[in-house]
């Protein structure tokens, strides 16, 4: 299985995200582009007003998971380093979220990662936002990650 | 054998938990942990299919077998970024 770059950045944390810094972590004299996705806390949904959002995860899966959509980039992409922050906790509008930023010789390979790394957080990582209006608060509809079917060899091993 | 129980999201606030020890009968699968977690939580049962399971933070099939010592996640739709 492909690794990490050692100068990758994962993590999931409680503080403010430093956007512009991570932008520039990822950066060496070698890269012709860096692009990135600044995931931000928007102030409706569904046609309500959002007060705030919070998010909360199960940590140790999630930044494993974080791990290997940033190890399969470096696999599948002529990409340099990968930076992936994920932030928990009580967001007000306009805060980000998530953000990610991967740097590259040429642009075409940071845009294509950056987008793979966001679609794919956003589908296998377990982590959860729940929505804050004036009126209540639900669970924002999520995704359901692919997870491996009911083998024969699973079956045998469970009789 | 005991396994360790995690609950997230809706399914935390349903159950009443964040995690729990259950104990199994040795040769149990991901599904009879299920069905005793949410044997007395009938509102819990409803989420059956709308869940993933994980096994030790890798996710993991409905009939997969448990060891003791096993953690395992019910995961309700994922939602970050």
């Amino acid at each position: 299985m492909a690794t990490l770059h050692p100068e990758d950045r994962i993590e999931i944390t409680r503080s403010r995200i430093p956007n512009a810094e991570i932008a520039a972590q990822v950066r060496t004299d070698a890269d012709g582009a860096v692009a990135a996705f600044d995931g931000c806390v928007r102030n409706h949904s569904h046609g309500r007003t959002t007060h705030y959002l919070e998010y909360e995860a199960y940590e140790a899966m999630a930044l494993a998971k974080m791990q290997e959509i940033a190890a399969y980039l470096h696999a599948n992409y002529p990409i340099r380093r990968v930076a992936m922050v994920h932030r928990l906790g009580r967001l007000a509008i306009g805060e980000t979220s998530v953000f990610i930023a991967v740097s590259s010789a040429h642009r075409s390979a940071a845009f294509d990662a950056c987008r793979y790394a966001i679609d794919t957080l956003k589908k296998t990582v377990p982590i959860w936002k729940k929505e804050f209006f004036a009126d209540g608060a639900v669970w924002a509809d999520g995704e359901l990650p692919p997870v491996p079917v009911d083998t024969p060899a699973a079956k045998l091993a469970s009789n | 054998m005991t396994v360790k129980v995690l609950y997230f999201g809706r399914l935390k606030e349903l159950s009443g938990a964040s995690e729990e020890l259950i104990e199994l009968r040795d040769g149990s699968v991901i599904e009879d942990l299920f069905s005793r977690c949410s044997a007395d939580r009938p509102e819990l049962r409803k989420f059956r299919a709308s869940l993933v399971a994980a096994r030790n933070r890798e996710f993991a099939a409905w009939n997969t077998p448990l060891s003791a010592g096993d953690e395992v996640g019910f995961l309700p739709p994922v939602s970050g970024g």
